[in-house]
């Protein structure tokens, strides 16, 4: 079979322009069942925008979005019922309980009585708050609202569930435990899950597939070995130093074999041709220009430098 | 729908405070500006001539209290006599079929006012009692009274204390009126503000792409805002009417059905402000100008009367304040409902405009 053959959800050609400022354009991407997909890209690239489309909350400037081939453009209900969304913004009511922001959306979705409670306990499970369920979400932690956030769009049993950035600005233990909790979904429930995030560790994790989004346009996607692949005549070198040298950073450029040099604001990172044999060069510039070199190191690729060798930045500023 | 209305009262019931501190700050506004219930009113004692039997008394005494400035309260002559020669009360009142007396024991302000009142009322009585003669008509009483209550033109009467409009429209009833409409603004306006909470939370969304069609969403949002503000404004007039005794009129189901006009009228022009604004802050920003100044041009703190500049006259005929309270005042002066149509239907086609392109504003936005 090929790729895509199966999709269950699919977007082509997705574009989004507020006035002047297009936002997403171009963008072709596809689910299939039971995949976990990752969106990768720093902010303001689009993410968000593109997922709006995608569930079908805001109407697209071109391009259309089908669920098992069926228009979401033309019929959102096609894939509301089938869809969870989680969105990057804690949506609840801060001043009820979990429990009472889970019986209303759960109400809204036509749940009622033993079924509604027995789904409530579920989610509440899944996220692990059944013990703290009574309390006011305002007097929660930020993971805990996350989670929060996240079991509501779990409630109705989607078959996708679209997730924005779920783990920003929340504390590694809660992350983790995220995280875990999408993996399982995914895994062992068959979820089909589309997760955006800038974290690059995050969708290498999670993933089986990521599409890397930069100024609205998907600018590289396939597996993590496919994006990294993209380097394999690569590799980077890392100098770390004790402060900044600018006339190294002058030398280093004007050598021909080094292809790209970006100064940090911990040293100088430099992405060479793979066996290249630079690293006497570099002692020797370093030696001229007096730099103390606190570290030196060889890399593999990582999707962070397949970012940063498409678009010369870097993922997260 | 429903669970959108049950959800606000959940919340309402979390955060009473908005609501609470309106109808407490109404409450405390009319309560000092209005004068103390009852208090104001002066009081007089008044026993009846012999020749008079009990439903000639009930009938004087109850045309004589429909002044809401003077109490006539029933005593004997012994009683009277007694309190007015020791100094108790200033005055007492004897009524006669076509006449009265005044016993006095020093001089007293209000007696001349109380004098000229009484003179007044028997006058009226008397005048109608030889026109039902001359002509033999007996509802002719019924027509001049119904005729009076509907003057076409106000009367105005000047006493000691300043201007009265016809009838018993006063100066309490107006802080009443006034307050609690310019109040319930505040309350309504900011209940719908829970709808830019929402979309700026993104709860709206969560609700929007569920099964919740988006009419009921609006629908759910502005029946709760329509209740809050109707339930204010009933519970201060209640707390008024019964607990202080101010006159609002005989007709209460006029009376509800005013309020739910003006609320409606309220409600849309939230949703217009909704609509105008980009965000909360701007909403918190531009409520209380906004409210205060229709107070202001629609009559809540001073009759429109008092308004001269044309300007000013022109704006306050797209303002639903001024037709609450026009509408307000007609139902205290007791007007029937054919008084009333005129403001009552203005505030329903300004609720209608309103509601129509705040929704849209609202709508192209999203
Ligand atoms: N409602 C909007 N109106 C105007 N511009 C918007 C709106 N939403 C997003 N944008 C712009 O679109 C771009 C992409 O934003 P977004 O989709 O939120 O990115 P991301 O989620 O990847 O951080 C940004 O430049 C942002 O300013
Ligand atoms: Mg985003």
């Amino acid at each position: 079979m090929l790729k895509g053959e199966s999709a269950v959800l699919e977007t082509t050609n997705l574009k989004k322009a507020f006035k002047k400022n297009v936002a997403v354009s171009d963008v072709n991407l596809y689910l299939d069942k039971g995949e976990s997909v990752g969106l990768l890209g720093p902010n303001g690239a689009g993410k968000s925008t593109a997922i709006s489309m995608i569930s079908s909350l805001v109407k697209p400037s071109a391009g259309d979005v089908t669920w098992h081939g069926k228009s979401v453009v033309k019929d959102p209900n096609v894939i509301r019922m089938h869809l969870g969304v989680v969105p990057q913004d804690i949506a609840l009511y801060k001043e009820l309980t979990a429990v009472e922001n889970l019986r209303f959306f759960g109400r809204i979705y036509g749940l009622r009585g033993k079924e509604l409670e027995s789904r409530m306990a579920n989610v509440l499970e899944i996220v692990g708050l059944t013990e703290r369920k009574n309390e006011l979400v305002k007097h929660y932690s930020g993971g805990m609202q996350r989670r929060v956030n996240i079991a509501v769009a779990l409630l109705h049993e989607p078959e996708i569930i679209i997730m924005d950035e779920p783990t920003v600005g929340i504390d590694p233990q809660s992350r983790n435990y995220i995280l875990e909790m999408v993996q399982k979904l995914n895994e062992e429930q068959g979820m089909t899950v589309l997760y955006t995030s800038h974290y690059m560790e995050e969708v290498e994790r999670l993933c089986d597939r990521i599409y890397i989004m930069d100024h609205g346009k998907v600018i590289a996607s396939g597996t993590k070995q496919e994006l990294t692949g993209i380097l394999s005549s690569e590799e980077t070198i890392w100098l770390e130093l004790d402060r900044s040298y600018p006339g190294l950073v002058a030398e280093l450029n004007d050598m021909e074999e080094i292809l790209r040099v970006i100064e940090t604001d911990k040293g100088i990172k430099l992405i060479t041709p793979k066996n290249s044999r630079l690293l006497g060069s570099i002692f020797q510039a370093a030696e001229r220009q007096q730099a103390q070199i606190i570290s030196l190191n060889v890399q593999v690729p990582t999707l962070e430098d397949v970012f940063l060798h498409l678009t010369g930045r870097k993922l997260r500023d | 729908m429903k669970s959108i209305f049950l959800l606000q009262l959940q919340r309402l019931r979390r955060e009473p405070m908005l609501l609470l501190s309106m109808t407490g700050m109404t409450f405390l506004f009319v309560f000092f500006l209005g004068g103390f219930g009852a208090s104001d009113q002066v009081e007089v004692p008044v026993y009846f001539d012999q020749s008079m039997n009990g439903k000639e008394q009930d009938i004087l005494l109850e045309r004589l209290n429909q002044s809401e400035s003077y109490r006539f309260t029933e005593t004997d002559q012994k009683t009277a006599e007694k309190q007015v020669a020791l100094g108790d009360i200033p005055f007492a009142m004897k009524a006669m079929p076509d006449d009265y007396r005044m016993l006095i024991a020093a001089d007293d302000p209000n007696q001349v006012l109380v004098d000229q009142y009484v003179k007044q009322v028997y006058a009226e009585e008397l005048r109608l009692q030889e026109a039902e003669s001359a002509t033999g008509e007996t509802d002719l009483r019924n027509g001049v009274e119904a005729a009076l209550k509907e003057a076409p033109i106000g009367l105005t009467t000047s006493t000691a204390e300043g201007e009265s409009t016809s009838g018993e429209y006063s100066q309490r009833n107006h802080f009443l009126f006034g307050m609690t409409l310019f109040f319930s603004i505040y309350t309504i306006i900011f209940s719908l503000s829970k709808v830019a909470e929402e979309k700026r939370t993104g709860t709206w969304n969560r609700v929007i792409l569920s099964p919740v069609r988006k009419f009921h969403l609006y629908i759910g949002h502005l029946a709760y805002s329509f209740m809050i503000g109707f339930l204010q404004i009933v519970i201060i007039f209640s707390i008024f009417r019964y607990g202080f005794d101010y006159y609002i009129g005989g007709n209460i189901g006029l009376m509800l059905l005013t309020v739910a006009c003006y609320t409606f009228a309220v409600v849309a022009l939230g949703m217009l402000l909704l609509g105008l604004v980009n965000n909360l802050e701007q909403l918190n920003a531009i409520v209380p100008i906004v409210t205060v100044s229709m107070a202001m041009i629609g009559g809540a703190y001073w009759p429109i009367e008092a308004v001269s500049n044309s300007i000013l006259l022109a704006m306050s005929k797209i303002v639903p304040v001024t037709y609450g309270m026009e509408a307000l005042k007609g139902l205290a002066l007791d007007q029937s409902l054919s008084a009333l149509a005129q403001p009552l239907a203005i505030l329903i086609v300004i609720g209608v405009f309103c509601m129509g392109i705040g929704i849209n504003l609202m709508e192209r936005r999203a």
